[in-house]
């Protein structure tokens, strides 16, 4: 039986998600959890980010489509999901390994679920294989510069 | 005793490579290898790309001569796509490749081989590079090599972006058209090709032909290789580096095969050794049969010699004349007398340049025609030119989206690696005789490779052009006995 | 006064950056009667020895272009830093990898298996590979190491200053050359070339509308695109958002799109994942279905997006 735990990193939009529950009692049946104002902000660096940090998953939870308080961050952050996922693809990386939601949930009960369950999927496949991202200092040069 | 003697690293080989000369008892040359020190994979790292990116990607090759890659990788994108340039995009990707083949031939005359010829193979190594070159002949004359280089590379930059790396090209046609004004120039810029071309003809024999002792160097044994020749030629065996078939003569000048470019899996077979990263061209038919030339070869070198060898005339009039005196001087067709490549490049530069001048005159040039649209995707496609140091083929094959499922390429080096292997292998044994190494002999064995222009790299230098040679004697036990080097 | 000593050299490099420096024509000359230039492997005696016996710091500059993939190549990488004040990573290869790091999707193994073995002009009946040390006729011959992973200069040693290009232009190469002689130099660590991207300065920015919305991605092939009007308004992919800017839009001049040889502007340590927002936010997709439509009209995003840096982009490797 495996002991892999995935990572999953969980970023949700302050205005949607959870503004009805104290923070830090929702932050504690959630693990890595990153509440944000608007999905908009997240950059495709953020993500990538993530992934070089350990992240075995990302998911992402924004407003429900029309609904932005930024009129369309929600939208934005949709096509740099899939514009991602698609290089992501080239590079071997499998596209499951991010989602994005656009919903409304106040009191963020359904986030821990929804965490769970990418959870399971992300089982499935398995770890992100660390070498398809870049370590800091990779093998051959450590061994090169005499181990250090 | 055996001895080892390691020339590393070669310079004006790209990516470094060196040369082994092994010694036998008596102190005379037992063996030599050339070896090609390094590998990037283009082949494999181009899957998976669009393949209309291929001629962007593909001069990243080589920095000297990226435009022939760009040229055949845009050919085959041709061919892939079923589809004819327009006449006016043929002519502006001549004009192109021409400016290239001008400046990239003077450029290797003038700083790489001249020197060995104006100052002497012997000449002190301070002096022997292209300062020493314009001491002798004057400023006014690297003003004009540097002036030549300059101008073709904005007609290079004009039509293809950046000289050292164009990125220009698309099946079926060219990405900008020439209007009127720049017709002048570029005019101007042939008619300048042409007169220095000339010019460059002219100090080559009176400094080396009519110098008995360099006359004789040309017609050594020591730099003697009877193989067979290719080289790309229209329909009337005349040398064209754009297009045509490639022609094989035999080592006695005999047309051998004369095959359409598609079918080059037939004719060329790579061979692999395990202490060289280059792989070896032979003639497939015949079957690989070792580093020998003469009778049973299998062995055959591209390039200018072997243009002018495989070819029965040049495409222009004045070429074709020093093309005649040539031949004559050596001795008759096909020559075998490798430091005749120089003289070759030469009589190349001066096609290349009056071609030029052809296609500036052309009312065509000019028309805003440049685009065949109409393109059909096939599964294969391949091109095929002459680069400066030899033919050059691209093979692509893509899917049904163009992107890129399969690449092989025969790079113009690749056919004379063996050779080369020869040429330094005969020049050591030709030379070092005895215990003793001098000096001076290492620059004849770089002499031997000097005239191939190898491309793996770059042959480009202005300054004082010592070859950095370290000669390391060891014995049998790779103990280090001596060193010699260059100062 | 002695003359500053100075170094250029190429690792895994195809040339052009040492075509780019004479590319400064009659300057050049100059610079050779400014400084003692005691290494250029292309033209000059390149020995190890006269460089190992130098002291370090000896060098004031080494000017390095050309990646690192093999054993030889790091060698003399280490050595130029440890004999050099300062050291210049000349060319895209040098500063971000290069168009050869693309190499880092695939494997030495698969590289060599169809150089040596599958392509179809390969004869190699007694199954060769290249050996890093093998014996001919009793004769002992060595080859350098060819690594698994193609490195960006800054990966194998601490490098000054970046000048980046494929290759560098000749002003910037004269510029870089300058602040150099005059001992004008910005902070260790910077690019020399101008801070922010390419449409900055590009002569179609004027053609953008007011909201960039493309609803088709084209193919440079499939079209007879304008020559006048940005390249992402007709829906072709052009890196220029994402790219430093400084190389005088010599392939925009000539109708052909960017692809970033430049690197990323100033503060970004990954082009590729800064296009992918810059190309997000310009995509005119009304559903789910749409977006995905038009996402995948994008054949090839890694190549794309990283064709001169994914030795140094966070996405370095490909495995499995």
């Amino acid at each position: 039986m495996s002991q892999y735990k995935p990572k999953v990193v969980c970023f949700s939009c302050k205005f949607g998600w959870g503004y009805l529950t104290d923070e830090d009692a929702l932050s504690s049946k959630i693990e890595n959890w990153i509440p944000i104002i608007c999905t908009g902000k997240i950059d495709a660096t953020h993500m990538i980010d993530a992934f070089e940090e350990g992240a075995d998953g990302i998911l992402i939870l924004g407003c429900p489509e029309g609904d932005c308080h930024y009129q369309d961050g929600n939208y934005e952050a949709k096509k740099r999901v899939y514009l991602l996922r698609r290089l992501l693809e080239s590079i071997g990386i499998e596209k499951e390994r991010i989602r994005i939601e656009l919903s409304i949930d106040p009191e963020g009960r359904r986030i821990p679920q929804l965490v769970k369950e990418m959870s399971k999927e992300l089982a499935k496949l398995g770890p992100l294989k660390r070498d398809a991202v870049a370590e800091k200092m990779p093998k051959e040069v450590i061994k090169a510069r005499g181990g250090k | 005793m055996t001895e080892k003697i390691t020339i590393n690293p070669i310079t004006r080989l790209e990516g470094h490579g060196k040369i082994e000369i092994f010694l036998d008892d008596k102190g005379n040359v037992d063996d030599a290898y050339w070896q090609v020190v390094e590998l990037r994979g283009f082949e494999r790292f181009c899957l998976g790309r669009p393949v209309e990116e291929l001629p962007r990607i593909m001069p990243n090759i080589c920095g000297v001569c990226p435009t022939p890659h760009n040229m055949a990788s845009v050919k085959a994108l041709d061919d892939l796509y079923g589809v004819e340039p327009t006449p006016t995009a043929k002519l502006i990707r001549q004009l192109h490749y021409n400016a290239f083949m001008v400046e990239d031939h003077l450029l290797h005359f003038f700083i790489l081989a001249g020197p060995d010829f104006v100052l002497g193979p012997s000449a002190d190594p301070a002096e022997r590079n292209i300062l020493g070159v314009v001491k002798k002949v004057g400023l006014e004359i690297g003003t004009k090599v540097i002036e030549a280089r300059k101008r073709c590379r904005e007609i290079i930059r004009y039509i293809a972006s950046k000289p050292p790396h164009p990125e220009g090209g698309l099946a079926g046609g060219v990405s900008r058209g020439i209007t009127e004004e720049d017709r002048k120039w570029i005019k101007e810029t042939a008619d300048f090709c042409v007169e220095f071309v000339q010019f460059s003809l002219e100090l080559f024999k009176q400094i080396v032909l009519d110098n008995k002792e360099y006359l004789n160097l040309v017609l050594n044994d020591a730099y003697k290789l009877n193989t067979y020749y290719m080289g790309l030629v229209d329909e009337n065996n005349r040398v064209n580096f754009y297009e045509g078939k490639c022609r094989v003569v035999n080592p006695k000048g005999e047309e051998y095969a004369l095959f359409d470019y598609h079918d080059y899996v037939d004719h060329i077979g790579e061979w692999v050794e395990p202490w060289t990263y280059v792989r070896l061209t032979h003639l497939r038919k015949i079957g690989w049969n070792g580093l020998n030339d003469g009778e049973a070869t299998s062995l055959y070198r591209v390039g200018p010699l072997a243009r002018l060898n495989a070819a029965d005339s040049m495409l222009t009039p004045l070429a074709q004349k020093e093309y005649e005196t040539m031949f004559e001087t050596l001795g008759g067709k096909p020559s075998h007398h490798t430091l005749a490549y120089h003289w070759a490049r030469l009589i190349e530069a001066f096609q290349a340049a009056e071609h030029m001048q052809r296609i500036a005159s052309d009312p065509l040039l000019t028309s805003k025609d440049i685009r065949n649209m109409n393109l059909k995707l096939n599964k294969v496609g391949i091109g095929c030119v002459e680069a400066a140091r030899g033919t050059l083929i691209h093979h692509y094959e893509a899917d049904s989206d163009g992107k890129t499922t399969k690449v092989n390429l025969i790079v113009a080096t690749q056919h004379n690696a063996a050779p080369i292997c020869l040429s330094v292998k005969k020049a050591a044994m030709g030379f070092i005789k005895g215990p003793e190494v001098k000096e001076g002999l290492l620059n004849m064995v770089e002499i031997a490779f000097r005239a191939y222009d190898p491309c793996l790299g770059c042959a480009t230098h202005t300054l004082p052009g010592r070859m950095p040679l370290i000669v390391n004697i060891r014995d049998r036990n790779g103990s280090l006995i001596r060193t010699v080097q260059r100062p | 006064m002695a003359k500053p000593k100075v170094a250029i050299c190429w690792l895994g490099a195809c040339g052009g950056c040492d075509e780019a420096v004479v590319d400064i024509n009659e300057v050049l000359l100059r610079v050779a009667d400014a400084v003692d230039l005691i290494l250029w492997p292309v033209a000059l005696d390149f020995k190890y020895d006269s460089v190992k016996d130098m002291k370090d710091g000896e060098i004031v500059l080494s000017v390095v272009n050309g990646n690192v993939r093999n054993s030889e190549q790091e060698e003399i990488a280490k050595l130029l830093r440890e004999k050099s004040q300062l050291v210049l990573a000349f060319g895209a290869c040098a500063c971000l990898g290069g168009t050869p790091g693309l190499a880092n999707l695939t494997t030495k193994e698969d590289i060599f298996n169809w150089v040596y073995r599958d392509a179809p002009t390969v004869v190699n009946p007694k199954g060769n590979y290249p050996q890093t040390s093998s014996r001919v006729n009793g004769k002992e011959l060595t080859l350098p190491e060819f690594y698994d992973h193609v490195y960006a200069l800054n990966d194998i040693i601490d490098v000054d200053y970046y000048l980046p290009g494929c290759p560098p232009p000749p002003y910037s190469v004269m510029y870089a050359v300058s602040a150099v002689l005059e001992n004008k130099l910005p902070p260790r660590g910077s690019t020399l070339a101008p801070q922010r991207a390419l449409c900055d300065t590009c002569k179609r920015n004027k053609s953008k509308p007011d909201r960039l919305a493309i609803r088709e991605i084209k193919r440079i092939h499939e079209v007879e695109a304008a020559p006048d009007i940005c390249f992402l308004a007709q829906g072709i992919i052009c890196l220029g958002p994402a790219t430093r800017d400084g190389c005088g839009e010599s392939c925009i001049d000539i109708n052909i799109p960017c692809r970033g040889c430049f690197g990323p502007v100033e503060g970004v340590a990954d082009s590729g994942a800064k296009f992918v927002s810059a190309l997000a936010s310009i995509l005119d997709a009304q559903s789910e279905e749409d977006i995905a439509r038009i996402v995948d009209q994008i054949i090839d995003p890694v190549g794309y997006l990283y064709r001169f840096s994914l030795p140094v982009s966070i996405l370095r490797k490909r495995r499995g």
